[in-house]
């Protein structure tokens, strides 16, 4: 060992106050997250409504649908990107992201709201056999209600395997919360554990079913992607083949499910009062991932753009009409702004990213942006006529959300916020043995003068 | 130092082939053969595919034994308004002038065939090999026309060197270029009048009369958008059962 | 399985400055030999000026071929070096560090070489100035900046611009201490290099800046090269099968998995020819394995959307081509070897621990994703354009030419020659980075095991 390397007093929390207070935050439920519970669960009767009011509203304008049809499209490109945010860095054996995996792990249990959200929609999806025509889509000449049957599969597949994953990595601190005490939640807490003691044979086959799951969870999340952009849009418009358009479905997903990370880390850290857990560290080091995936936002557009502008054919013309330049330009042009160009230039700074505030405000832009993309996008695929032509000869007028879009926009933020705050109030926000491990395997440490962490790497 | 434009473009050049009256005979390629300098193709050429027609007549077979058909379509460069050829020339061979052609530099030209790539129509030719002619002939070549040297793209001009002969004599006669006084190589040759050549401006053309009729089409334009300057006038079938088996 | 032997400073040196300080002997008849080789191309080349490009297989409709494919190869192997050097030196990889500098020469001398490409393939090279300067000359005209064929110069110009930087920067420490172990014109030389380095703190802490800094920058160049050069293609609607949006990530997923797999294939020469076995380790192919399978099957994803969007449409012609793309001799035969030379044989061989730590296996495997990513480019470029639009009439084939399949063994030998005397005059394996590595890495002691560790420095806040 060099010799350059020497030992340095160590300022974090201990086991022990790490597991007496990780595991009294799920006791406890703070009347700030009560309130928050509240907010949600209101907002989420106000989407039911718009959702009942859609529906009675009936199924023969297929246009009418769109907002919602975008609404699903967000859940999928937030809530079940965002443990990805955990799945790649643990992969990668990052240490970072021990502190936030759990954040990103929770937002599986959004994944029951894209669920029940999805089954209106498969109702308002046309088959692919009309009045004896078919249409183009990615199944050719399977059956008429091929892409419902997939699109479910995927949805709660995705779902299944997301609560699979925050199960199954959540089983060492449930055991931590059944033996804090007697209660109902205890005695949930040890069901859920499934006789997890901590042998070394348990760990082993907890981290591959958690190396399992992450993987199946990453491949999943690109087939629902690919799917759900494939069917619920792209087949919606005459003569639009991008075949890079389920990419940028996931590749945009994935930078809307870090700033989601971020934004509920933020929350968690600050009115759940876990400054000393999720560090500064942890804001950066994801800001630095949310950079890039902001950067390639603009790659995986720019792709598509160019090909259609320079190509300037029928079907070229006609899709950057309708999604570019056409009746939702200003939400283009917006989404361009929030997810691109404002992310840009914040984010290149170090200050910015070596911040706490910096990045969360970067990923309300970004949500927002997110938002107005999916909006333009999928509202934009279900106004269109002519499903049936070589291309889209008419391009539709731009469709403003009714009073039952809005509601189930509200709906859709608050269902998302109870579901995700109900998880925290079983599940640890913290997940404390991943935070037990970290301080086992990294030693603070000086480097000649200078403050240095070592950082163990076992196989 | 650039000139101010010295006349507003009056012409807009265009042709119209007539596909029913296409007997598929050659002459409009073997005269633009001669017109145009082309190399001698020889048989090697065609198996190399590397054969020069700037006009091609493509044959079709359409139906089974004994009730088939011969079609046939001549192709050439359909001088795309909204030419592919156009923009992906990196040295500018290859552009758009103001009447409506499409024209190509042959000394700007570097050789990296890419607007062969972009055109649909395949009606691009390069030279692979310096082109030689046999003594006997060296006295045929047309001196208003350039000789092409091996590395350069070439494709149909709708004879040019005609074109400003034309409009330059009638300057110099103080009057309009008259309808049907420019005929390119391959028209002036056909024997039935399958090629019509003439400006697309002139409301009064036999070509302008003949693109705004019931047959007139583009090829490919619907998918590409190329807006070609030559139309084509569709085949009518007096028997209506084989059009509709067809 | 780390098996770190500690080295001294001074074995570091010995070791690692055994090809610059002395010739090994196979040395001399190596570079003969490619330089043979590399003569004959030259005059291959001098053949085609001469006799025009009939003397290749090039026809209509087929206007590019091998030539343009081997373009995109080389432009593709060039993605190693920023992908090792840059991507992994900002994710604080540390297995990076003995394969940097190879990586970055790789780049360098794969660009130098697919630039000569374009010339070669020229109707009129001797005009190429006209088309990659951006100048007018006297004629009044510049480059036409729409076209794709002018974004390609100076997108690999950059590239190559920026790469030579990087390499130089990353040079001066060990030109530093190769002045310091010589006599005469080297020392001379290695003393106008160096740019009169001293190691003081302030001179590492601008070449460690620098670095970081041209990392940074490198990264969008990186990405836009290959998406530039894809775009040749992909803007073209007339070629049905170029014309597809996903061009531009799946011809960069394809370069980092080629370039990847050529750094690996020079790892594994390098440890034979020069006998580090001390610095490339099996746990550095181990690494780069375990990344390959990451972006080769990423790649592998890309090829299958790509296909499945070529169906999409269900176009008479779009058809046509697959068709023969796939299912028609001799295309069927070279589909199947790209594929398993691609993704079949070597991604599933990398699952297995043993194959990713021994270096025959590494080797072979590398080389084959090598193989199975020309025929990728080539079954881009040439089926798309012999089945091009629906006239029939005027489909076609190709064959490359003796002459062409000469510029590719060219190129090969090119890049291995320049390689070659490079090593012979500079260090393969960046000196400096295996002392900072030895400096930086440390154990963790949990229990009674002991965990290898590495040490980051963090910012005191």
């Amino acid at each position: 060992m060099a010799s350059n390397i020497t030992a340095a007093p160590d300022h974090r929390p201990t086991f022990q106050e790490a597991a007496g207070e990780l595991v009294s935050k799920v006791r406890a439920g703070s009347s700030a997250s009560r309130l928050w519970l509240m907010i949600a669960a209101a907002l989420a009767l106000v989407g039911l409504v718009g959702v009942i009011g859609r529906i009675i509203d009936g199924y023969s304008d297929r246009s009418a649908w769109g907002y919602y049809a975008a609404m699903v499209s967000f859940l999928l490109s937030t809530a079940a990107a965002a443990p990805m945010v955990s799945i790649a860095p643990t992969l990668a054996r990052a240490s970072w992201v021990r502190p936030v995996t759990r954040v990103s792990q929770l937002f599986a249990s959004v994944g029951v709201v894209t669920a029940l959200m999805h089954i209106p929609l498969m109702f308002a999806l046309p088959p692919l056999v009309e009045e004896g025509v078919r249409r183009r889509s990615i199944w050719f000449g399977a059956g008429a209600y091929t892409p419902h049957v997939w699109g479910t599969i995927a949805i709660f597949g995705l779902t299944f395997l997301g609560l699979a994953l925050l199960w199954a990595s959540s089983i060492p601190d449930l055991r931590a919360i059944a033996e804090s005490g007697e209660g109902r939640r205890q005695r949930w807490a040890a069901r859920l554990a499934m006789g997890f003691i901590g042998t070394d044979t348990q760990w082993k086959a907890l981290r591959m079913r958690i190396g399992v799951l992450g993987s199946f969870y990453f491949l999943f999340l690109i087939f629902t992607h690919l799917v759900f952009s494939a069917d619920f849009a792209m087949a919606l418009v005459a003569g639009w083949k991008d075949a890079i358009f389920p990419m940028y479905h996931a590749m945009t997903g994935l930078q809307s499910g870090l700033a989601s990370t971020i934004i509920a880390a933020y929350f968690i850290r600050r009115y759940g009062h876990l400054e000393r857990y999720i560090e500064l560290d942890q804001f950066w080091a994801m800001s630095k991932l949310l950079f890039a995936t902001s950067l390639l936002w603009f790659y995986f557009f720019f792709s598509a753009f160019i090909v259609f502008w320079y190509g300037r054919s029928g079907p070229d013309q006609a899709t950057n009409d309708l999604l570019v330049s056409g009746p939702f330009r200003w939400a283009f042009f917006a989404t361009f702004l929030m997810s691109f160009v404002i992310p840009l230039f914040t984010l290149m700074f170090n200050p910015v990213r070596h911040s706490i505030r910096g990045p969360v405000i970067v990923s309300f832009i970004i949500l927002g942006g997110m938002l107005l993309d999916r909006i333009r996008i999928y509202v934009a695929a279900w106004s269109t006529t002519g499903i049936n032509d070589r291309y889209l000869r008419e391009i539709p007028a731009t469709r403003w959300p009714d009073i039952f879009d809005l509601m189930v926009i509200l709906g859709t933020f608050g269902a998302a916020a109870l579901a995700f705050i109900l998880a925290t109030r079983l599940i640890p926000a913290v997940s404390l043995w991943e935070i037990q491990y970290s301080r086992l395997l990294t030693r603070p440490a000086r480097f000649i003068r200078g403050h240095a962490l070592i950082i163990g790497k076992p196989d | 130092m650039v000139q101010p434009a010295q006349q507003i473009a009056a012409h807009h050049w265009g042709m119209t082939v007539d596909v029913d009256r296409c007997t598929g005979c050659q002459a409009c390629v073997v005269a633009c053969q001669a017109e145009n300098n082309l190399p001698i193709n020889l048989e090697e050429h065609f198996h190399q595919k590397r054969a020069f027609e700037w006009i091609r007549v493509e044959r079709y077979w359409e139906g089974e034994f004994p009730n088939i058909k011969a079609r046939f379509i001549p192709i050439l460069c359909q001088h795309c308004e909204n030419a592919p050829c156009e923009p992906v020339c990196p040295v500018y061979a290859t552009y758009h002038n103001d009447q409506g052609m499409n024209v190509q530099v042959y000394n700007r030209c570097v050789g990296t065939r890419y607007c062969a790539n972009g055109c649909p129509y395949q009606v691009r030719f390069f030279n692979y090999w310096e082109p030689v002619w046999p003594e006997a002939l060296r006295n045929q070549l047309n001196p208003d026309v350039t000789v092409r040297s091996r590395g350069v793209m070439e494709k149909c001009s709708f004879c040019v060197q005609r074109i400003r002969r034309a409009r330059i004599e009638a300057k110099r006669d103080g009057r309009a270029v008259a309808d049907g006084e420019i005929q390119p190589a391959c028209v002036q040759a056909c024997p039935t009048n399958t090629l019509v050549f003439g400006d697309l401006n002139d409301p009064n053309s036999k070509v302008s009369k003949l693109r705004n009729g019931r047959r007139a089409y583009r090829l490919l334009n619907d998918a590409l958008r190329t807006e070609p300057n030559v139309y084509y006038l569709a085949r009518v079938d007096n028997d209506e059962a084989e059009v509709a088996h067809g | 399985m780390q098996q770190h032997r500690e080295l001294s400073e001074q074995q570091i040196n010995v070791q690692l400055l055994n090809g610059t300080l002395a010739t090994p002997r196979w040395w001399k008849w190596a570079v003969l030999g490619l330089l043979i080789i590399v003569l004959a191309g030259f005059s291959t080349f001098g053949f085609m000026i001469n006799k025009g490009l009939g003397v290749t297989g090039l026809n209509r409709p087929v206007f590019w071929g091998t030539l343009i494919t081997t373009f995109v190869f080389w432009v593709g192997i060039s993605h190693a070096g920023i992908m090792i050097s840059a991507i992994l030196r900002l994710t604080q990889a540390e297995w990076r560090r003995p394969v940097t500098r190879a990586a970055e020469l790789l780049t360098v001398f794969s660009l130098i070489t697919a630039l000569s490409f374009p010339v070669i393939h020229a109707g009129r090279p001797w005009r190429i100035i006209y088309w990659i300067l951006p100048y007018d000359f006297s004629r009044g005209i510049w480059p036409n900046v729409r076209s794709p064929l002018v974004w390609d110069p100076a997108a690999i110009g950059t590239y190559l611009t920026g790469s030579i930087l990087f390499l130089y920067v990353a040079l001066l420490p060990d030109l530093g201490n190769l002045r310091d172990r010589t006599v005469g014109w080297r020392n001379r030389l290695y003393s106008l290099l160096s740019l009169g380095w001293r190691g003081n703190s302030r001179q590492w802490r601008m070449q460690t800046t620098a670095g970081i800094l041209l990392s940074a920058l490198m990264l969008p160049i990186f990405v836009s090269v290959h998406s530039i050069v894809s775009w040749d293609f992909a803007v073209t609607p007339s070629v049905e099968g170029w014309h597809s949006t996903i061009f531009a990530p799946y011809f960069v997923i394809g370069a980092v998995h080629s370039g990847v797999s050529a750094v690996v294939t020079m790892m594994a020469l390098m440890r034979w020819l020069w006998k580090w076995d001390n610095f490339i380790r099996p746990e550095h192919f181990d690494a780069l394995a375990r990344l390959l399978i990451v972006v080769g099957t990423a790649w592998f994803a890309f090829t299958l959307i790509e296909l499945l969007y070529s169906f999409y449409t269900l176009e008479a012609q779009e058809l046509a081509f697959r068709d023969m793309q796939i299912f028609q001799w001799p295309w069927a035969f070279l589909f199947i070897v790209f594929l398993i030379t691609g993704f079949f044989i070597p991604v599933p061989a990398w699952l297995f621990k043993r194959v990713r730590n021994s270096i025959p296996w590494m080797f072979w495997t590398s080389i084959s994703v090598n193989i199975g990513m020309w025929l990728e480019r080539f079954l881009i470029i040439v089926p798309a354009l012999s089945r091009k639009q629906p006239f029939v009439y005027t489909w076609g084939s190709y064959h490359p030419s003796l002459t062409e399949m000469m510029m590719i063994v060219w190129s090969l030998a090119f890049v291995g020659m320049n390689m070659l005397l490079f090593a012979r005059f500079f260090p393969l394996i960046p000196l400096f980075e295996q002392k900072e590595a030895q400096a930086f890495s440390s154990r963790i002691q949990i229990g009674r095991a002991s965990v290898p560790a590495v040490l980051r420095e963090q910012e005191q806040e």
